[in-house]
């Protein structure tokens, strides 16, 4: 562990040495804390942030999860979620925190999984990173699937109420009381 | 513990036969001797400044509202400026303008105080990158702005810094400071002494490299910058450079207290208030929590992280630097202030500066040197065992130090300490420095963090509670001797206080709660002698001023957020949104002689349609 965080930081000057521009990480020890070494093909360095661009995929709003028939999605979806250092912005609970919570169906840039899956991979104005071109498809959709199991998505059949602002009559979006 | 009178029974019988008469302060006796210097006031009635002097004692001369007539104080007018994020910072008042500047966006308004206010004169718009808004750990906050030589000059989140001609609102310059992208931002009150103007950085989540910088006023041209970590050279530590300390001396120190690398992302940012001390040209202020935020993965000191500098103004190179929480284990970031005091210890009279700290130790510090005179808790922590005075160190409790992995139930204080960043104020004639605090502790487990850029390099998992349990007390207001580190009396708070202090010659202290309590208390007794509730948490820094009518009033932005959030989901915790309440006796104030427009009871278009 601390000779990853070694070549971590080794690489790290490197990149700063060699005056190079934007977002150049070597995410090799967050993946190394995955199991089996199972991304290292993708662990190089690669550009990662709010610079790097969006990822070449544009989906439909309305395409289906493929991890969702995969029992281990959302137990890696949630490793990810920390390892990624999603947890340090929106929350260890998802429920928002420098960042917003990720458990409700209210959704500034959509809410449908192929949405969320777009937020994740090209990343928002307001300092979301953009992780398109650092992890896998497999992965973001991994992470949409831990979200979409604490309840923070609405079903792709829904996108064009969502679209119109009827999801509330969907019985989703709908106002959170709390007497005190 | 709540309420400790100790030596001041004198003043307390005082204050109970005397609720009603205009106080005679010179019949009383400073309980610590301390002075000030209130050098870089402004006139009486003016604030200039933050702390409204160098010496940061937000001491006001005025005391047309005293003790005798507080209670008659009302709202004088009031001011939405339109925003959402916590309202941190006070606004100047210059002459016959206020000047309010607001978190993000950071938009800044002149205020006619000639006219019936709120009459705006002009307002800026800066137009930082919403990026930033997903950078700030603690909200897209400000906290506050410098006046000099004509501009206004602060802080933008997306790490700028900006100048704006106070007479037309026109920008005068602007400079880049660093890369919002990779999650440095920018919150402090920028800082004007010495013809210069100081900046520093906010990201110590976020596994930035920490920094204080100079910039020519006329300009906004960059005289120096000096980093909290790394090599002597990026830290300017120099020849002259002693301090008072054995093991803080050494090269390269910035580099060598860390594991092979890490200091590059070490933090230590310097996000606080600044103190300015003139006859040694030197400028005091903290620096952040290390990073990253679990320590496990940096053994060592971690110098100069959770420290304070003194800086020589010209050339920026420290001439001494105190650590006061070596191997920071849970975020105790030594950004708080330091209130410039000269005061007698041990019989002698010492050059000092008082600090709150995060980690709940009061110090008391020879500011020529950097030697710890007096180290005492002001508020219930149990992180620490005691305070070795011959070494200057804190002596950590082993067993509540995190190990990642593995839940600690109970660490008092939590990240944001007894005391964050919310300044205190001082009153020469009670010799007392009064400030807000908490009375919280966390559950924590640290979790192994990676630095990825512009994400946080955190790894803390926490949960705030009070240090009495479910239905505890989160705050209180204390009045605290430096010279014998005192704790003289304490207003226990249901909710955290985090908004400034002010005292002022009329012996009175005024501060707001986090649920929007905005109360003046005596300053000898701690007796609460009027509040009001405002629309918002108070989170702003009150200020107070004479107007061109000669009336003394006390302004406050309400307006909750910050780190005050973590008391989001208790009960009678309130909404944001920020307003600006101006007070005066009987609310008397300026009037319009206008008189409503005509018609206006019963207009046309509000019949329902």
């Amino acid at each position: 562990m601390k000779l990853a965080k070694s070549i971590l930081g080794g690489i790290l000057v490197a990149a700063i040495a060699a005056g190079v521009a934007g977002w150049i990480v070597s995410s090799r020890h967050a993946y190394s804390q995955l199991k089996g070494g199972e991304y290292e093909a993708t662990s190089a360095s690669l550009p990662l942030g709010d610079v790097a661009g969006q990822s070449a995929a544009i989906l439909s709003a309305e395409t289906a999860n493929p991890e969702a028939s995969d029992p281990n999605a959302v137990a890696e979806g949630h490793k990810l979620f920390i390892s990624m250092n999603c947890a340090g912005c929106h929350g260890y609970d998802a429920k928002g925190n420098m960042g917003p919570n990720l458990t409700d169906t209210y959704w500034r840039y959509g809410g449908t999984p192929a949405q969320i899956y777009q937020s994740i991979a090209s990343g928002r104005p307001k300092g979301m990173p953009s992780w398109g071109k650092k992890l896998p498809a497999r992965s973001i959709w991994q992470l949409t699937a831990y979200l979409q199991s604490l309840g923070g998505s609405f079903p792709a059949k829904d996108y064009q109420a969502a679209m119109q602002g009827d999801l509330g009559d969907k019985g989703q979006g709908k106002g959170a009381s709390d007497q005190q | 513990m709540r309420t400790l009178f100790g030596a001041v029974g004198l003043a307390f019988a005082w204050a109970s036969s005397a609720a009603a008469q205009t106080p005679t302060p010179a019949a009383h006796t400073s309980l610590s001797g301390a002075s000030a210097t209130f050098d870089g006031a402004g006139k009486p009635g003016e604030w200039t400044s933050q702390a409204r002097d160098y010496a940061n004692t937000r001491y006001s001369p005025l005391n047309q509202i005293n003790a005798g007539n507080v209670a008659t104080l009302k709202i004088a007018w009031s001011f939405s400026d339109g925003t959402q994020f916590g309202h941190e910072g006070a606004p100047l008042v210059v002459g016959d303008t206020m000047y309010l500047v607001t978190p993000y966006p950071n938009i800044a308004y002149a205020l006619d105080l000639t006219k019936p206010s709120p009459s705006i004169k002009w307002s800026f718009q800066p137009n930082p990158s919403p990026t930033a808004i997903g950078k700030a750990c603690c909200d897209a906050v400000l906290r506050g702005w410098a006046y000099a030589d004509g501009k206004l000059i602060y802080n933008l989140l997306d790490a700028h810094t900006v100048a704006v001609d106070a007479q037309t609102g026109k920008e005068v310059w602007r400079t880049k400071m660093d890369d919002v992208d990779k999650g440095v931002t920018m919150t402090m009150s920028a800082f004007a002494a010495d013809g210069k103007v100081f900046v520093g950085n906010s990201g110590g989540e976020m596994g930035v490299n920490g920094w204080l910088a100079a910039l020519d006023i006329g300009t906004g041209k960059e005289l120096w910058r000096a980093h909290a970590v790394g090599p002597d050279k990026d830290v300017l530590i120099g020849e002259g450079f002693n301090p008072f300390y054995p093991w803080m001396k050494g090269k390269d120190l910035g580099v060598t207290t860390w594991p092979a690398d890490m200091w590059h992302t070490g933090a230590g940012a310097s996000w606080g208030f600044i103190s300015y001390d003139p006859d040694q040209k030197l400028v005091f202020y903290g620096t952040s929590n290390p990073g990253p935020r679990v320590p496990a993965q940096r053994p060592g000191d971690n110098l100069w992280t959770s420290a304070m500098f003194a800086r020589d103004t010209a050339t920026g190179q420290a001439k001494w630097a105190y650590q006061f929480t070596p191997h920071d284990e849970w975020d105790y970031d030594g950004i708080n202030e330091a209130v410039l005091l000269d005061m007698p210890i041990d019989g002698k009279v010492r050059k000092t500066l008082v600090h709150f700290d995060r980690n709940t130790y009061a110090y008391t510090i020879d500011r020529t040197n950097g030697e710890v005179l007096v180290a005492k808790n002001f508020a219930y922590q149990n992180w620490s065992t005691g305070f070795d005075m011959k070494t200057g160190r804190p002596i950590v409790d082993p067993a509540q130090e995190p190990k990642p992995g593995v839940k600690l139930d109970r660490v008092c204080p939590p990240d944001i300490g007894q005391k964050d960043w919310e300044p205190p104020a001082f009153s020469p004639n009670t010799g007392l420095l009064y400030v807000g605090i908490f009375n919280i502790c966390m559950g924590l487990t640290d979790h192994e963090a990676s630095y990825i850029p512009g994400t946080p390099y955190d790894g803390m998992e926490m949960e705030r509670s009070s240090v009495d349990g479910k239905d505890g007390n989160w705050g209180g207001f204390i009045a605290w001797d430096p010279a014998h580190g005192k704790k003289i009396w304490e207003i226990p708070e249901k909710f955290m206080v985090m908004s400034g202090a002010i005292a002022t010659a009329g012996d009175l202290v005024f501060y707001g709660t986090t649920d929007g309590w905005f109360r003046a208390a005596d300053a000898w007794t701690g007796k609460i002698l009027w509040s009001q509730k405002l629309g918002s948490g108070i989170i702003g820094q009150p200020i107070t001023y004479t107007g061109p009518d000669g009336r003394q009033y006390v302004a406050v932005a309400a307006g909750v957020g910050g780190a005050a959030m973590v008391q989001k989901s208790r009960a009678g915790f309130p909404p944001r949104g920020n307003t600006l309440y101006v007070f005066s006796l009987n609310g008397d104030a300026i009037q319009s002689p206008e008189s409503p427009p005509r018609g206006a009871s019963a207009p046309a278009a509000a019949t329902p349609q």
